[in-house]
């Protein structure tokens, strides 16, 4: 079962991880990428633990961003360690 | 260097750790999750005096010191540890920049740190991307800042949540509230819906209360006037209501404490009966024949706005409450500490990884010579942290 709603207003895009993001109750992050998006992905799944959210936004806002300045995060890059230590 | 008790002269203090630990937050100088109950040992905290409050945030602890010192360690990616640098931290480091001022209250959001001085002075430091720093930008901090806009008011609180902050301010004219950062979900309690604000914007609904007490929790606030009245706004405890402005929850008893996860709240009354708000999936998080057992009671079983009481808690009389964003921890009068709720990352500290819907007693085997001490607990987001603290001279 999905943890929350989640708009994508909501939600953070972050650099390192190339992913939306959203703050996950063990810790770590919720995280989807553009190419999710633009693929109707609607879950957002946390690398630390069993839990995901379902993410409500346009589909159409992201199938045409490739003019965009984060073109980058079509390349999926998930799994990203976020600890910088 | 390995003695666990803190050298202070008449003070023997042990501190616990347990849960998710994979941003260093268990202070174990491990990145790991830990199920069972560690000794935060290290040769930092053998020589500094000993803890007298934290505050655990998403994945960083802030640990205030007998003599008004400030001690951080965990997530420091946005600069939550007010270390000057976006670095975890596996070991607990005093925050040098606080140094010159006695600090007697803090306060660890998800990713954003605040921390009161005895002057009345509010600084804060970490992530500021929702205006939660309130420095009228939407700046990240690394170093703790004063927040200007209290420059010439009294704070006395502090409370920071997922994304926004509360500010207890004193004054001749009485108690007011100040709330900044996230508000969409009424977190604020400036009785609009506001999507980021980055200065302190007053509650004025609370004007007329007294108020000894904030919390902030995830998207939920709270707080406790002198009369036991216990407030809330913020996200509502039943799914998708959020409240604009505060909200006195009737009850004929007097509140004492309270404690916000992220879809839930723990109420300590004067008497020692501990109440529950909220958490309809508490303690079913990743147990999905549990959680589908619960999905199909009849509507009616879950009062969510009401005071809950915990049956297997009947008649125990609990000391001290903590909430993480899924888990809940209590002291009793023997000085047991139990906990219920998500247990994946083993923030139960029972072992294992297993959700419990009712109270389970964790073995926390304490080393103190006094037998009279005094055990305190605190929640992150998926962790938690026992503090043992006995007075020789008792």
């Amino acid at each position: 079962m999905s943890y929350d709603d989640v708009e994508i207003e909501d939600m953070d895009w972050n650099e390192e991880l190339q992913a939306f993001t959203y703050p996950c109750p063990c810790g770590d992050l919720f995280q989807i990428t553009k190419e999710d998006l633009k693929l109707g992905e609607e879950i957002a799944r946390c690398p630390s633990c069993s839990l995901y959210i379902t993410v409500i936004y346009n589909m159409e806002d992201f199938l045409d961003d490739s003019n965009q300045k984060n073109n980058k995060g079509l390349e999926p890059s998930k799994q990203h360690p976020i600890v910088v230590a | 260097m390995n003695d666990p008790q803190l050298k202070e002269d008449d003070v023997e203090q042990e501190i616990w750790s347990w849960g998710a630990g994979t941003d260093g937050q268990l202070g174990t100088g491990r990145l790991e999750d830990n199920h069972l109950p560690q000794l935060v040992r290290t040769p930092s905290l053998s020589s500094v005096p000993a803890i007298s409050f934290l505050s655990c945030g998403g994945a960083h602890v802030i640990a205030l010191t007998a003599g008004g010192g400030v001690l951080t360690w965990g997530r420091g990616n946005s600069g939550q540890l007010g270390l000057g640098d976006m670095i975890s931290s596996l070991h607990p480091k005093p925050v040098m920049r606080l140094g010159s001022y006695i600090i007697t209250q803090v306060s660890a959001g998800w990713s954003h740190s605040g921390f009161v001085s005895d002057e009345g002075k509010l600084y804060t430091c970490g992530d500021g991307s929702f205006g939660q720093l309130g420095h009228g930008d939407y700046q990240l901090r690394c170093f703790p800042d004063e927040v200007l806009f209290f420059s010439d008011k009294h704070v006395d609180q502090i409370a920071c949540g997922m994304r926004h902050s509360l500010a207890l301010v004193k004054g001749c004219s009485g108690e007011q509230v100040y709330g900044f950062g996230a508000g969409k979900r009424g977190q604020l309690g400036i009785s609009k819906k506001i999507q980021t604000v980055n200065l302190p914007i007053l509650s004025s609904e609370l004007e007329a209360a007294e108020i000894v007490g904030i919390a902030a929790g995830g998207d939920h606030s709270a707080a406790l006037s002198t009369e036991g009245h216990l407030y809330t706004w913020g996200r509502g405890f039943k799914s998708n209501s959020d409240v604009y402005s505060p909200q006195h929850l009737p009850s004929p008893s007097s509140f004492s404490k309270v404690a916000l996860g992220w879809n839930h709240a723990l109420v300590l009354t004067d008497e020692g009966e501990l109440y529950m708000l909220g958490g309809k999936h508490h303690g079913a998080l990743s147990d999905s024949e549990m959680l589908n057992a619960m999905k199909f009671l009849p509507a009616g079983d879950f009062k969510e706005d009401n005071f809950q009481a915990i049956p297997a808690l009947s008649g125990i009389k609990v000391l001290d409450i903590a909430a993480g964003a899924e888990h809940s921890v209590i002291v009793t009068e023997d000085g047991g500490v139990k906990t219920w709720g998500w247990g994946e990352h083993g923030q139960l500290g029972l072992g294992d990884t297993c959700d419990h819907t009712n109270p389970q007693t964790v073995n926390l085997n304490l080393k103190l010579e006094s037998t009279a001490y005094d055990v305190k607990v605190y929640c992150g987001s998926g962790f938690t942290v026992a503090v043992a603290t006995s007075n020789l001279r008792n």
